[in-house]
């Protein structure tokens, strides 16, 4: 591919141009600069959307990124600090333990931290649990009903949770000193608790705002012998009779579906999907779940559509193992009913770099949740600078923060209004976009994370020097 | 033992500084830059309304008020716009309630030299304006207010300066973090209606009017890169005419 300038990059240190332009003041949309125009005629891409190229392998991953190779986004400054809160560590160890090693966030962000966590000589194991389908049926359905489903818990369900846990207690070691479990599944193994001085740590990455009773009370007592527990956000926490810290989620810069990108293979992308880089683009990048609210924004996309001219790109997976799924895909293709401008696109699971391209090529991106837990996604969509219109629900808020890094809407109606605006007042959406990415790269990247995990354990573990407030 | 060029220079305030041919003045004592990190803790105090929200101000730690007036200036440093505090913000997004809001945003950081002095300031106008719209007292907000604190560890940089042409370097040099530990916290731990900054300039080098300068910069209206690049422009400007003067 042949070098060009890449795309996503921002200088922080430029606020010179406010928020509230002049109305009426349209420039061209940021998104629009240095594009590379579609190679396809309109009947070209109207053919491509018909049969749109998906890549049907995965492709080869990049090398893990070092620590170093952080200091041209967050600065040397901030990767200085965190190398000294970790050398103040130094020689202590840590183990986190989860439910799995492939799939999902959070082997998504240890596959990141560990290695990054372990250049920084804070030697940090992985384990995970292990266990049969029952184990996992049950932790299926714990996972459903602490999301506030119905759930029928009886004394052989928690039989078969308790009985895993300890098998997993006997196979395991845990001589390190800290210990980090993450979720629900493993979290019985604090019964393992013995080192003196051993600190651990219950890391929970789901919302527990408004869980099955039952459950929770199954679980609460096992969760209150950790010495410090984990939330992503304040609105998902439990009243426990422990210390809560806030780790927000966090995107990794540098991963393929947020490093920048070469602008031909943005080119490439749209042309493959049939994207016509010529006129506004407007996604939103979901599974196809109710919760996402798809149909949604196709109805919000067809209000617009009367006032502003643009494209609507839907793009998800999950519809192919997901019998739900391909039922809400179905339904999404009946509300869009063949308008040949809006774009379906079921995207197998290694489809990170398009992911990456065709938000970059967004003019908006839009995250219409009626739930959701942090909303990685939205965060995505923020670091590139891309002007967000998403749901006011979980932990979105703490991303978006309306007419600031984005805007909030609660109704179809809403939704159609900010893209209407959005697209007919550019420079107020490139300051939105610009916001968010400053945002992201201080609240939500990985090496915010790092520093968090670091300032934690040299707290628990004695280390810190803590400055009262006076 | 002086260099042969230096010349001993007595400030006004008696403090011993010495300064060199180019009669850059160095301090005796010179600036350390350190910054600070915070872990952030959820407390078990939430509002929903306004009388909630004073019940927790009046029995938050002294940890949480830092945390809500003073840790937003750091987390939304790069927002000119509607961040002088949680508290504002929160009156203003999830409660509807603009003149609260806005007397809420009055309250200046920089005016006050003890936690106490403020929580007392915040529940005044909570109450007063409780006082006067009755009707809001009780109305649900649309979020809630989560009381928050934070856990602060300070962090030594390699960066220290003795005069202020280094003092300069340092500051384009530290991560915004220590910019904010100088700048804005450092009020609460010298208990004076001023910053690290200012103070080892009037001090040290006996720069009191480009102390006062720095002092002036309105943290408000501006991003903290915009508090950063100001006060650089006005030390460089300070240390070209000292070149000039000489």
């Amino acid at each position: 591919m042949s070098k060009k300038p890449v795309q996503n990059t921002t200088d922080p240190t430029n606020d010179s141009a406010s928020l509230g332009v002049a109305e009426g003041k349209r420039t061209e949309s940021a998104s629009k600069v240095n594009r590379v125009p579609s190679s396809l005629d309109t009947a070209g891409l109207m053919e491509r959307r018909k049969s749109p190229r998906i890549a049907t392998t995965p492709p080869a991953p990049d090398a893990p990124p070092k620590f170093d190779d952080y200091g041209p986004i967050v600065g040397e400054a901030e990767l200085s600090e965190i190398r000294y809160v970790a050398d103040t560590l130094r020689g202590r160890t840590v183990k986190m333990v989860n439910s799995t090693a492939v799939g999902g966030g959070v082997a998504e962000i240890l596959n990141r931290l560990i290695p990054l966590m372990n250049e920084l000589e804070v030697p940090t194991k992985w384990d995970v649990i292990t266990g049969g389908n029952d184990f996992f049926e049950v932790t299926k359905g714990f996972h459903n009903a602490l999301h506030g489903e119905q759930y029928e818990l009886t004394q052989a369900i928690k039989d078969i949770f308790l009985s895993y846990n300890e098998q997993n207690r006997e196979r395991m070691t845990f001589d390190e000193d800290v210990v980090v479990i993450h979720d629900p599944q493993p979290a019985n193994l604090i019964k393992s608790r013995g080192k003196k001085g051993q600190k651990w740590v219950w890391r929970c990455h789901i919302d527990l705002s408004n869980p099955h009773a039952g459950v929770w009370e199954f679980l609460r007592p096992m969760v209150e012998q950790y010495d410090a527990t984990i939330w992503s956000s304040p609105a998902f926490t439990r009243q426990v009779k422990v210390p809560q810290y806030l780790f927000y989620p966090s995107i990794d810069p540098l991963s393929q579906k947020n490093k920048p990108i070469e602008e031909n293979y943005v080119a490439k992308v749209c042309d493959d999907f049939g994207i016509d880089r010529n006129r506004p683009i407007i996604t939103q990048i979901s599974r196809f779940d109710r919760l996402k609210d798809p149909v949604g924004v196709v109805q919000a996309y067809k209000m617009a559509r009367k006032y502003v001219d643009c494209q609507l790109v839907l793009a998800g997976g999950g519809a192919s193992d997901d019998p739900e799924g391909a039922v809400v895909l179905a339904e999404v293709q009946e509300a869009a009913g063949g308008d040949p401008d809006i774009i379906i696109l079921n995207l197998p699971p290694w489809s990170a770099l398009e992911i990456n391209a065709i938000q970059m090529a967004s003019d908006i991106v839009i995250q219409k949740s009626l739930r959701e837990g942090f909303g990685l996604t939205v965060t995505e969509a923020l670091w590139k600078s891309k002007p967000v219109i998403a749901g006011a629900v979980g932990g979105i808020p703490t991303q978006v923060i309306h007419k600031l890094t984005g805007m909030l809407v609660h109704s179809v109606e809403g939704c159609a209004y900010q893209i209407r605006y959005l697209l007919t007042h550019p420079e107020f959406a490139a300051q939105l976009g610009r916001n968010g990415r400053e945002h992201v790269r201080e609240n939500f990247l990985i090496t915010s994370n790092m520093k968090r995990w670091l300032l934690l354990y040299q707290l628990m573990l004695g280390v810190a020097k803590k400055e009262k407030a006076a | 033992m002086w260099p042969v060029t230096a010349i001993e220079v007595l400030s006004q305030e008696g403090t011993l500084m010495v300064a060199n041919q180019s009669n850059t003045l160095t301090a005796k004592k010179e600036f350390v830059f350190n910054s600070a990190a915070y872990l952030l803790r959820i407390g078990t105090e939430r509002a929903h309304t306004l009388n909630e929200l004073l019940e927790g101000l009046r029995v938050v730690p002294d940890s949480s008020i830092f945390q809500h007036m003073f840790q937003t200036l750091a987390e939304h440093h790069y927002i000119r716009e509607g961040f002088s505090n949680d508290f504002a913000h929160w009156a203003f997004f999830s409660c509807n309630e603009t003149g609260l809001a806005e007397r809420l945003a009055g309250i200046d950081v920089r005016e006050y030299t003890s936690i106490k002095e403020m929580r007392q300031r915040i529940i005044q106008v909570i109450e007063e304006y409780v006082k006067r719209n009755s009707a809001s007292a009780d109305r649900k907000a649309l979020e809630t207010f989560y009381f928050c604190s934070s856990d602060t560890v300070v962090i030594p940089t390699t960066i220290s300066a003795r005069n202020l042409d280094d003092f300069v370097d340092g500051l384009r040099r530290v991560s915004l973090h220590s910019i904010h530990y100088h700048f804005i916290n450092a009020r609460l731990r010298i208990k004076l209606n001023s910053n690290d900054f200012s103070q080892w300039l009037n001090e040290e080098l006996g720069l009191g009017a480009l102390a006062d300068k720095f002092e002036a910069i309105d943290i408000y209206t501006s991003t903290l890169n915009g508090v950063r690049r100001q006060m650089v422009k006005l030390a460089e400007s300070e240390s070209e005419h000292a070149r000039v003067a000489a």
